[in-house]
This record gives structure tokens, C-alpha cells and sequence, in this order.
């Protein structure tokens, strides 16, 4: 299954309270990702929160955005991506 | 470790989670009346059956039908689900016993399911007949209108990729639940093997935590684990007595259960010996029925008996069985026949079981039998051969087994070719005219139909005649080849006339009549009104008449869907794509243009279709891969050498490079695809390919029949396109438009619009051409409702207000009922909202009705 990275933009700061909201906010995401067989793996934000870079294991870009459409989560960019470890070459 | 004592009594060990799952779904069709589908999977052995039990016997708020799929090689047709029919009565079992459509019998059920909630429970249906596995399907495209929790349970283990529940368990997608149910943890088996002095652990490893295994091992006594689980069943006959053990290899040659009656004719002290073996639990014995409590227990020992042996049983099976009264079953005979390798009763009741499959709809069945009666029938009378491999085709034909269906064809039409039999030869031959052009073989589809005229013209007008005119004219129309189209439908229409054949009257009328359609539906030529009814659907579409399109498309699926005529639904499914593509609504372009690509089938149109939709969606948002999809389509469509299936993955293709700065390269890849339509001055499919050979440079002229917003761009008026292309409805290409008259101020507009589209790579290129004054960045998206609800959502949400089920709103907005479900399941979340009534209540507060 392809890796792909996704880049949000969320102009008023992404906020996920850090509590039993927040916490059944993300279960809810990755029960509606599960429909689709999307799987989020991590994200990453930018320190001001406008920015996230979020990788995903997903059939196709289809589904991510499927996917996100019923998040809410808005999408810029999707992009294929391959693990590149700095270890894989010793 | 947790355990769940279900009403039988006894302990389910490590399956609350999955009987919490099944509580939950109930309780959820309970509370809101909308149906579901659950799909119970695991290996054989692995106790579904206990655990469907086990859950069945919980349910006190509903009622709970069960039937189970037989492992014959050739199942009865609908025979899980007339056994349900029978145990309610009513106008269900009525219809069940005129011998139904799956479609008639599905809409008999949903009507007795609706009055109040219900479980069915279908097990195993990896072996399910096709007419059941129809019904099915067609059950769960309409579940959301019925109180009723369907589980199906079947074997993983056993899905050959081939094999049709594969593909049906696809087109189920990610509403059902799927509930796989996983082998035993060695703290379970440990439970289970103390006091038995069996070793836990060489327990555990021997037998990976199965547990049919490990009670069968368990049950044959002794310090040791058996090697297999076919040992350890084998072991534990070996226990019994010798009229015991005949009992069981009687059995075991009877799936999945036989007539008490018939045991006595068969062995010798059958009341004893049943009840020594009831007595171990080898064998259950209820309503008149013997069976073996386990299939895989039935197989060890019907393997284990000796081939001559076998014989001999299957024989005197089937002569018992002859000697019942009333009606056997011919599939059970056939059965029999082909294991007692009886050949003259496998020619006299594999027909006759074909016959009756094929009748109910059970057509991979029917096939089957067919195939039975051919493999034993090479010294049978040519003419009946070819007729059995006519029937066969037929019937491989409808369950897309594309290759069989031609191969079966091509033989008989040789046969009749020997016999001199010009008539039946012809009938075949228009009969692999009209099957070979779907899955791309268009020379050879061609041949054959000319083959056909030429030996039934002799014979004078016939239906027969009529059709291969028909045909004809269908790929002369597919081949761009206008004039000679009309010339064969002149000679339709003489042959109507002269025939008075009401399904050539009906072919003959003008193409896609809406009054043909309803004249085939009143004569019940359903088939034939399926066909028509695509057409009517389609043409709107190609018009660019989106609103209707939208209309007829969906009108279109529902009639196919509906009437279970899963070929014309494929092209439908691939036009409502191609229709939500037109009008910029990508979203749901790709979520039509999956459900055609994840559902494999021969006709290779509407895949070449969704294959072009998804890869130019995927282009022009920028997203990764658009190439392989295209190449696909592509490749797909070349060998056809129809410039119609051709052109559109072409101009994909060409447009795709352009989005990529790759001007130079769209010559070259549309090269093939220009000739071709220039060859045939087909107008009709110049068009999308003209423009982007102009936007590369090269020279184009106009001809007839271009459409006219194509042929505004390519004589470079590109204003005046943009303005046509808004005032059709497609966005896209008017934005692409603008960008084509080269002026600032328009392309700024286009912009904007792609930013509107999520056409990133569109907007991407004219950032890179220098255009100046665009922004920046992506588009913030603007908060204008307090709840951030978006338009559709609260359109949604009025008609929720009006108090409409998501299938009428579906009906309203001209939706899927899918994507209802989606706004509503948004909706409620949005307002914080347990109910639709408390939703509206909130949005009326907020004031978004105002």
C-alpha cells in the first residue's frame, strides 16, 4: 500500500484539545479513515499550527481525500512518498 | 481472558468482542430503523457457526431467520433463501414458490422485512448458488430502507480469485461490518485440554488454535494430538463400531445432510447406529435429516473412503433417491451420477438440473451443469451438444465469465458448421457478434456478424436475421462508420416488418426511445428494456445536457440495479463518472468511477472510462500517479481500433502533459487516436483532441459534427468558449478557456476558478507563466456559518427540517443516498447532535434557517 505525505493548512490554527474531546475527536478520524482502508500514521506541525504534514498508508490519492472530506480536514497537497532512513545505508 | 455463556449453555471461549459488535449493529438498526450488513469470515473450523449461534440465541428483540448455504457441487438455486420464505409463509413464500427472479424475490423479501426489525442469518455463502448471492446483493443495495441485521457467514480460506464472492464482497464496501473471526489463543487451548492429558502446547502447535481441530483432537481420546485434523477425525470413527462406521461413510457421501428414510437401504441397523453415533457427537440428526455436525469432519471421511467404495455408495444413493416419491432435486442427482460415474443418468439429469438453475437465475449453476453434461456427453448426438454449449454460453454470458461464454459459442458454431445446420450456425454466430465487441474484440465481432447475415439471409426474414442487422449496425455506429449504420438498420426494419417480431419492432424504432423502452417493460422483455433503458440514459450526456443527464443516469442505475442487469449498470455507473467530470464535481466523479474499477468485468468501456476518470482527476489536483490509471485505459482501448473508445484516454493523456509543461509530447500522444477519427471524419470525436493539438501547436481544422464548444477554441475564439462552456455548466473547461485567450485579466479569472476546482496543476501552470497579480498559497476557506456548515449541508439540513428519509432527499438534491448519509453523519457532528431533530432544533436556534 503507497505512502503519502498530506499537507494541511488550517488559516485560524489546528487545535485538537488535549483531553477526552480531543481524544474521541481522533478516534473518530481514524474510524472514518478505516472505511476507506486509510491509515494515519503521524503528523507533523508547524509551531504556529497553520501547517501539518501528515503521513498516511492509503490505497489512493482518492481515498485520502475521501477520507478527509469527511474529517473536515482540508487538503493542499498530496504527495507519494518512500521511507529513506539515514541507517539504510551503513 | 474473557468468555461469553450464550443460551445453549455452553462456553464461547474469546469472542466477546465480535458478539459485542453484532449487539452493538442490532441495536443500532433498532434504534434507527436503517438496515445493515454483517460479514462474518474465517477459516473452516474456526467455530462462525458457534459464534452466530451463540448470538442468535441472545436476540429477544427481534426475530431471527436462519438458513444455511449447501456444499453441493452444484447448489440448489435461492436455496437458503426459499427455505427462509417457507418458514414465514405468508405472500413471501408464495412468490418464493413460483420459482422467481432474484430481483422479484428480493423486493418480496424487503416488503416482509420492513414491518419490523429482523436478523437473517445466511451461513456460508462461499458457497452459495448465483441466484442467491444476487438476491444479496441486490438485498444490501436497499437494507438502508429495512430494520433488518443480515450476517453472512463465510470461509476466507476458500476464495479462489476467481471466485464469485469475491467480487461481491467488493461491491459491498465499507458500510458492512466486517467481523473476521480468529483462531484460539493457547490460553484458550490450554482451558479447553485440562483434564484431557493432552499437552497444551504440541496441542496448540498442531493445531494453530482451531478449534474444530482442537475438539476433534480432544474427542478421539488418547495422550496424543492426531497429525492433521483429518487423522483426528478418522481416529475418532475409528472408535465406533462397524455398522456405525458404515453409517458415517453413508453420510458422508450425502452433502451436507440425508433423508432418515434413505439410511435404511443403505446400511444395516441404521436406527442403532445413528444413535451410537448421535450419542459422540459425530453426527446431528434433526426434522427427518441426517448430517454431520461439521463439514470438514464430512469430508475427512468421505475422502477416507476408498474410490470403488465411493462409487458404490453414490450409486445406491441415487437409486434410493430415484425411488422416492415426489420431486428430487436434479442438481442432487446429478451430483451423484458424476460421482457414481454414471454416465447415462449425468446426461439425464445434469440437463434438466441446467435447465432449472438457469430458470431461477442460477446461471454460474447452470453453466456448471452444462459443463457436466458436455464432459460426459462426447457420445451424445452433435446437434444436442451444440445446443447444451449454446445454453451454456448463454449462462456464462450473464455471470461475465466472458472466455468460457466465446469458447463455448465458437465450438458450437463449428458443430452446426459439420452438420450443414446453415440456421443454427447463423443464430450462433449473431450470438458471437453481440458477445464479442464488449470485451474489445471488435474484428472478430465483426466477422462473425457478417458470417451470420450471410448464412440466415438465404433463409428469409427471422428474428434471428433481424438482431445480426441489428448488431451491425451497433458496430458500424461503434466504428464510426455512419453510412453503413443506416444501411443495416434499412434492412432491420424491412425485417421487422416483415417478421412482425415485437422485439425487432422494438429495436427498429429510433434509437434510445423512451416508448421503446416502456413497449419492451410491458411485454416483460426486461433484458431488452435494460438496454434500451442505458441508451435513453446516456443520451442527455452526450449532449452535454448535464440536468437531465443527472436525471436519466440516475433513473438509468436504479432500473439496472433494481432488475439485477449488472452489465448495463457497469456502463451507467462509468457515464456517471464521466457527467459529475463534466461538471467539475470531481469528488463524486471518483467515487462513481471506483465502484466501476473495483468491481472487475470483461466489458472493457466502462473501465476504460473510470480508468480516464480517475487519472485526470488525479492530474489536474496535483495528486500523485495520474499516468497509470491513463496508461491502462489506454492500453485497453487500442487493440478495439475504435476511434470512440480510443479518443477520450488519448485527450486524458494530452491534457495531462500539458498540465505538466509537457506541450511537446502531446503530438505524439494523441497521434494514433487523430488519425483514426480524421480516417472516419468522425466530427463527434475530433473535437477533445483537436483542441489540445491546437493548444500544442499543430494545425487543426474544423469539420462537421465538432462540438461547438470544441470548435470555438479551435478556430481560436477562445472568449466566446469560455462564455458557452460556463453557460453548459462546465467550469473547468471554461476556466481552461480563458487561460487560452491570453489576457491577464481572464486569466486571472481562471485562476480563481481552478482554485474553486482544486485544479492545483491548472493554476500551477499559469503561476508559471508569469501571469501576475495571483495569490499566493492555497485559498483560505471562509467561515461565513457559525457551525461551519457548508452550503450542501445546510440545503441537507432544510429538507431534514421538512422531515424527509435520506432517500427522499437523496430523490430531492439528486444524490446517492451514500452521500446523503455522509451530509447527515456531518451534519450531526457539526451541531453536537445525538438526532436529526435535535440537529434542526439547533440550527433553528442558531439561526441558519433565517
Amino acid at each position: 500500500m503507497p505512502r503519502y505525505v498530506v499537507e494541511r493548512t488550517f488559516p485560524e490554527g489546528l487545535e485538537i484539545p488535549a483531553d477526552a474531546r480531543g481524544a474521541m475527536a481522533c478516534l473518530g478520524i481514524v474510524e472514518r479513515n478505516a472505511d476507506d482502508g486509510v491509515t494515519w500514521i503521524r503528523s507533523y506541525v508547524t509551531g504556529d499550527r497553520s501547517k501539518t504534514f501528515c503521513v498516511y498508508d492509503a490505497p489512493n490519492p482518492e481515498a485520502i481525500r475521501r477520507t478527509a472530506g469527511r474529517n473536515d480536514l482540508p487538503v493542499d497537497r498530496i504527495t507519494e512518498v518512500r521511507v529513506l532512513d539515514p541507517y539504510f545505508h551503513f | 481472558m474473557t468468555s461469553t455463556v450464550p443460551a445453549s449453555g455452553f462456553e464461547l471461549l474469546e469472542r466477546t468482542a465480535e458478539l459485542d459488535a453484532f449487539a452493538a449493529a442490532l441495536a443500532a438498526v433498532d434504534e434507527t430503523g436503517r438496515g445493515k450488513l454483517a460479514l462474518v469470515r474465517g477459516e473452516a473450523g474456526i467455530g462462525k457457526t458457534a459464534l452466530v449461534d451463540s448470538f442468535t440465541g441472545s436476540v429477544h428483540s427481534a426475530r431471527v431467520l436462519r438458513a444455511a448455504c449447501e456444499p453441493l457441487h452444484t447448489p440448489s438455486p435461492l436455496g437458503p433463501f426459499l427455505e427462509i420464505a417457507d418458514a414465514i409463509g405468508g405472500e413471501l413464500a408464495r412468490v418464493a414458490a413460483a420459482g422467481p427472479q432474484p430481483y422479484a424475490l428480493t423486493a418480496a423479501l424487503v416488503r416482509e422485512l420492513a414491518s419490523r426489525p429482523a436478523v437473517v442469518l445466511i451461513e456460508d455463502i462461499h458457497w452459495a448458488d448465483e441466484a442467491t448471492l444476487d438476491v444479496l446483493r441486490l438485498l444490501s443495495r436497499r437494507l438502508e430502507s429495512v430494520p433488518a441485521l443480515v450476517v453472512a457467514t463465510y470461509r476466507d480460506d476458500e476464495l479462489t480469485r476467481s471466485h464469485p464472492l469475491r467480487a461481491l464482497l467488493g461491491e459491498f464496501g465499507p458500510r458492512a461490518l466486517r467481523v473476521p473471526v480468529a483462531a484460539l489463543s493457547p490460553e484458550a487451548v490450554a482451558q479447553l485440554a485440562t483434564e484431557s492429558g493432552v499437552d497444551p502446547h504440541v496441542l496448540y502447535q498442531r493445531t494453530n488454535g482451531n478449534p474444530f481441530y482442537v475438539t476433534e483432537a480432544l474427542a478421539a481420546g488418547g495422550d496424543g494430538v492426531p497429525e492433521t485434523v483429518r487423522d483426528a477425525v478418522l481416529a475418532r470413527a475409528t472408535r465406533l463400531s462397524e455398522d456405525a462406521r458404515r453409517l458415517l461413510d453413508a453420510v458422508a457421501v450425502v452433502p451436507p445432510h440425508v433423508e432418515r428414510a434413505l439410511l435404511d437401504g443403505l446400511v444395516p441397523n441404521a436406527d442403532a447406529a445413528l444413535d451410537e453415533c448421535t450419542a459422540v457427537g459425530m453426527l446431528r440428526a434433526d426434522a427427518g435429516r441426517v448430517g454431520f455436525r461439521h463439514e470438514l469432519a464430512r469430508i475427512a471421511l468421505e475422502d477416507a473412503l476408498p474410490p470403488g467404495a465411493r462409487r458404490t455408495l453414490h450409486r445406491a444413493v441415487l437409486a434410493l433417491l430415484l425411488d422416492m416419491p415426489g420431486d428430487v432435486d436434479p442438481a442432487r442427482l446429478a451430483h451423484h451420477a458424476e460421482e457414481a460415474e454414471d454416465t447415462e443418468s449425468i446426461l439425464r439429469f445434469a440437463p434438466e438440473a441446467a435447465a432449472r438453475a438457469a430458470a431461477v437465475g442460477s446461471h454460474r449453476e447452470a453453466a456448471d451443469q452444462y459443463a457436466l453434461a458436455l464432459r460426459n456427453g462426447a457420445d451424445v448426438e452433435p446437434a444436442r451438444r451444440a445446443g447444451w454449449l449454446v445454453l451454456r454460453a448463454l449462462s456464462c454470458y450473464v455471470t461475465d465469465q466472458s472466455e468460457e461464454t466465446l469458447e463455448s459459442l465458437r465450438l458450437a458454431a463449428s458443430i452446426y458448421h459439420e452438420l450443414g445446420d446453415e440456421i443454427s450456425e447463423g443464430e450462433t454466430r449473431e450470438r458471437l457478434c453481440a458477445y464479442l465487441w464488449c470485451p474489445g474484440y471488435v474484428e472478430e465481432s465483426r466477422a462473425a456478424g457478417l458470417h451470420a447475415v450471410a448464412l440466415l439471409e438465404p433463409h428469409g426474414p427471422s428474428r434471428q436475421l433481424g438482431a445480426a442487422y441489428d448488431q451491425m449496425a451497433f458496430l458500424a455506429d461503434q466504428g464510426s462508420r455512419p453510412d453503413e449504420a443506416r444501411l443495416w438498420r434499412e434492412r432491420l426494419l424491412e425485417t421487422a416488418i416483415a417478421t412482425e417480431d415485437l422485439e425487432l419492432e422494438i429495436l427498429s424504432r429510433a434509437e434510445g426511445s423512451e416508448v421503446a423502452f416502456a413497449v419492451a417493460l410491458e411485454n416483460g422483455l426486461i433484458g431488452l428494456a435494460g438496454s434500451i433503458q442505458q441508451e435513453v440514459a446516456g443520451t442527455p450526456l452526450w449532449q452535454r445536457r448535464y440536468q437531465a443527464a443527472d436525471a436519466s443516469l440516475r433513473a438509468g442505475l436504479a432500473f439496472h440495479s433494481i432488475h439485477g442487469l449488472e452489465l448495463y449498470r457497469h456502463y451507467v455507473l462509468s457515464w456517471l463518472a464521466l457527467c459529475a467530470l463534466e461538471q467539475g464535481r470531481w469528488d463524486e466523479a471518483v467515487d462513481w468511477a471506483d465502484e466501476v474499477i473495483r468491481t472487475p468485468r470483461a466489458s472493457i468501456s466502462p473501465r476504460i472510462t473510470a480508468l480516464t476518470v480517475v487519472g485526470v482527476v488525479r492530474a489536474r489536483r496535483g495528486d500523485p500517479d495520474p499516468w497509470s490509471p491513463l496508461d491502462e485505459a489506454y492500453d485497453l482501448a487500442i487493440p478495439s481500433g475504435e476511434a470512440r473508445r480510443i479518443a477520450p484516454p488519448s485527450a486524458a493523456r494530452a491534457e495531462v502533459a500539458w498540465l505538466e509543461g509537457r506541450d511537446s509530447e502531446i503530438a505524439e500522444l494523441t497521434e494514433a487516436a487523430w488519425e483514426l477519427a480524421q480516417a472516419r471524419r468522425d466530427g463527434g470525436i475530433m473535437g477533445a483532441l483537436g483542441v489540445w493539438r491546437r493548444r500544442a501547436g499543430l494545425p487543426v481544422e474544423v469539420v462537421d459534427g465538432i462540438d461547438p464548444h470544441h470548435a470555438l477554441e479551435i478556430r481560436g475564439e477562445y472568449a466566446a468558449a469560455a462564455v458557452r462552456w460556463a453557460e453548459t455548466g462546465c467550469p473547468y473547461e471554461a476556466a481552461l478557456a480563458l487561460v487560452g485567450t491570453g489576457e491577464e485579466e481572464a486569466q486571472r479569472e481562471a485562476f480563481d476558478a481552478f482554485q474553486r476546482l482544486g485544479a492545483a496543476a491548472a493554476a500551477e501552470r499559469l503561476r508559471r507563466s508569469g501571469v501576475r497579480g495571483l495569490p499566493r498559497g492555497p485559498r483560505r476557506t471562509t467561515r461565513a456559518n457559525p457551525s461551519n456548515l457548508t452550503t450542501r449541508e445546510i440545503e441537507v439540513l432544510a429538507l431534514l427540517k421538512e422531515g424527509l428519509r435520506n432517500s427522499e432527499i437523496a430523490g430531492r438534491l439528486v444524490l446517492s443516498e451514500r452521500t446523503v448519509h455522509h451530509h447527515v453523519s456531518a451534519i450531526l457532528r457539526k451541531l453536537d447532535s445525538g438526532s436529526r431533530t435535535e440537529a434542526v432544533t439547533r440550527a433553528s436556534a442558531l439561526g441558519i434557517f433565517a
